[in-house]
């Protein structure tokens, strides 16, 4: 007996079986690039109501990049700005009749959960060398390896559980309502899902955001820095 | 529940193609149009800066320059001020020096008027105490005065150059004896016969009354008088009285 938790493959394009999620990712992306050429054509020195508003997201953005790490914003906004906007068009792709959301599938969730752990390792290596990352682990002191290893594992697991845990949850019971009590019922249940998606998708996206920064800094701190872990008799007097 | 590896790297590379794509076409551009924007805020900020100091220069220049008018300003009043002083001062000194002339003139004229008044006040003063002798001598016209006058005629004659005495008697013109009062036969007889012998010659010989005289005797002929009486004498004191400054 197939799960219900399983996807249904539309075809197969070598050992790759395609199924609606991978079809729905390649929709989204369709029209997110598309949509995304076709307002960013014609940027101006003055901006139209289009440019500013393009302009006020893309503000946005970087002020929630350098109020979390404190850093430039620069190399951090495509990767996190994209994630956000792909995690909120796959969760609120559920309001399109027939549409499953991309999100909503182990898959997904674990292939973004797998690009923030590489991520994480990229910036942590490009910022501070091998050396720096090899020695993020080690904070605030040598006795964490072990720990901070399983925590580089965990929290990424935890990020793709909770992505899948709510939206798929999200699903089920619009899914179960519909099949109970008809077509009105449950709008104000997708109305929930709207906010569930868009909280989902600002956490996991914060949430990468503060694991690539950490990284970043640790790799940077030297070790035992008494500002990450000061003594009691410093902090007592 | 069994996880699908390939579709999981599958989706993992699509989001890494999305993230790719997304940068290109939306986060660049927009990050680079709000980047040009900044720049050129900037860069006007910036050319408003310069200009603001150009402005500044300027203004301090034109401050300078006021600064530069205003020290002329106040060189020009300072020179036209003392030039005017200057002035003034030649003024009040050519005004001073024609005043003093005019109260120079004017004090000469006052001293000439005064002096003027005195030579006239004198003169009438003289005339008047030459009346009041006439009257006064008038009274004492007798015999005893009318001879000293002959007596003293008869020096006058005695005194004049031969040549003078014999020009008077060789002349045919008659000779006057002048009286202030017409005397009696007798006093003409003995006053014609001294006149005669003073003279030394026998001329002609006619009496003539002048009250004016007041007394005296007087010789007159046509180039010729020989002064002797009170009024001649009074005259001769009225002159020197007259011309005394």
């Amino acid at each position: 007996m197939n799960s219900v938790l399983d996807s249904a493959v539309l075809f197969q394009i070598g050992p790759v079986g395609i199924t609606q999620a991978i079809v729905t990712t390649w929709a989204i992306m369709a029209i997110l690039v598309i949509g995304a050429y076709a307002l960013t054509r014609r940027l101006d020195l003055r901006p139209t109501r289009r440019q500013a508003a393009l302009e006020l997201i893309v503000a946005t953005l970087d002020t929630q990049i350098v109020e979390t790490t404190g850093a430039a914003a620069a190399p951090y906004r495509g990767f996190i700005g994209t994630l956000f906007v792909f995690i909120l068009a796959a969760n609120w792709s559920s309001l399109v009749p027939g549409v499953e959301p991309p999100t909503a599938q182990l898959e997904t969730d674990a292939g973004l959960a797998a690009l923030v752990f590489v991520s994480v390792i990229w910036f942590g290596i490009r910022a501070g060398g091998f050396r720096g990352w090899l020695k993020s682990f080690a904070a605030p002191n040598p006795v964490m390896i072990p720990l901070n290893i399983l925590q580089s594992l965990t929290r990424v697991f935890s990020m793709f559980v909770r992505l899948f845990g709510n939206v798929m949850s999200g699903v089920f019971v619009i899914g179960i309502v519909v099949s109970l009590a008809g077509l009105l019922v449950p709008i104000p249940l997708m109305a929930l899902d709207l906010l569930t998606g868009l909280v989902q998708a600002y956490i996991f996206a914060v949430l990468a955001m503060v694991f690539i920064s950490s990284t970043v800094e640790d790799g940077a701190r030297p070790l035992c820095d008494p500002d990450i872990a000061p003594s009691p008799t410093k902090k007592d007097s | 529940m069994t996880l699908d590896w390939w579709g999981l790297s599958l989706q993992a590379v699509n989001v890494l193609i999305l993230v790719w794509l997304l940068g290109r076409v939306f986060w660049r551009p927009v990050a680079d149009a709000i980047s040009r924007r900044q720049e050129a805020a900037v860069a006007m900020l910036d050319e408003g800066k310069a200009l603001q100091a150009k402005v500044d220069v300027q203004l301090a220049e034109i401050d300078e320059t006021r600064r530069g008018i205003a020290s002329e300003r106040e060189a020009i009043l300072a020179e036209a001020m003392a030039t005017a002083d200057a002035v003034a001062k030649a003024t009040l000194r050519d005004a001073q020096t024609r005043a003093d002339t005019l109260i120079g003139a004017a004090r000469t004229a006052i001293d000439r008027d005064k002096h003027d008044a005195r030579k006239e006040n004198a003169a009438k003063v003289a005339e008047l105490s030459v009346e009041i002798a006439a009257r006064l001598l008038g009274r004492f016209s007798s015999s005893v005065i009318q001879a000293a006058f002959l007596e003293q005629l008869v020096e006058a004659i005695a005194n004049l150059s031969p040549s003078d005495r014999a020009a008077l008697t060789a002349s045919e013109t008659v000779i006057e004896i002048v009286t202030a009062s017409e005397p009696e036969d007798v006093e003409m007889a003995g006053i014609e016969k001294a006149v005669k012998n003073a003279l030394g010659g026998t001329p002609g010989i006619r009496f003539v009354t002048d009250p004016d005289m007041i007394a005296g005797l007087e010789l007159r002929q046509a180039h010729f008088v020989l002064r002797n009486s009170w009024r001649a004498d009074l005259e001769t004191i009225r002159k020197e009285v007259a011309n005394v400054d």
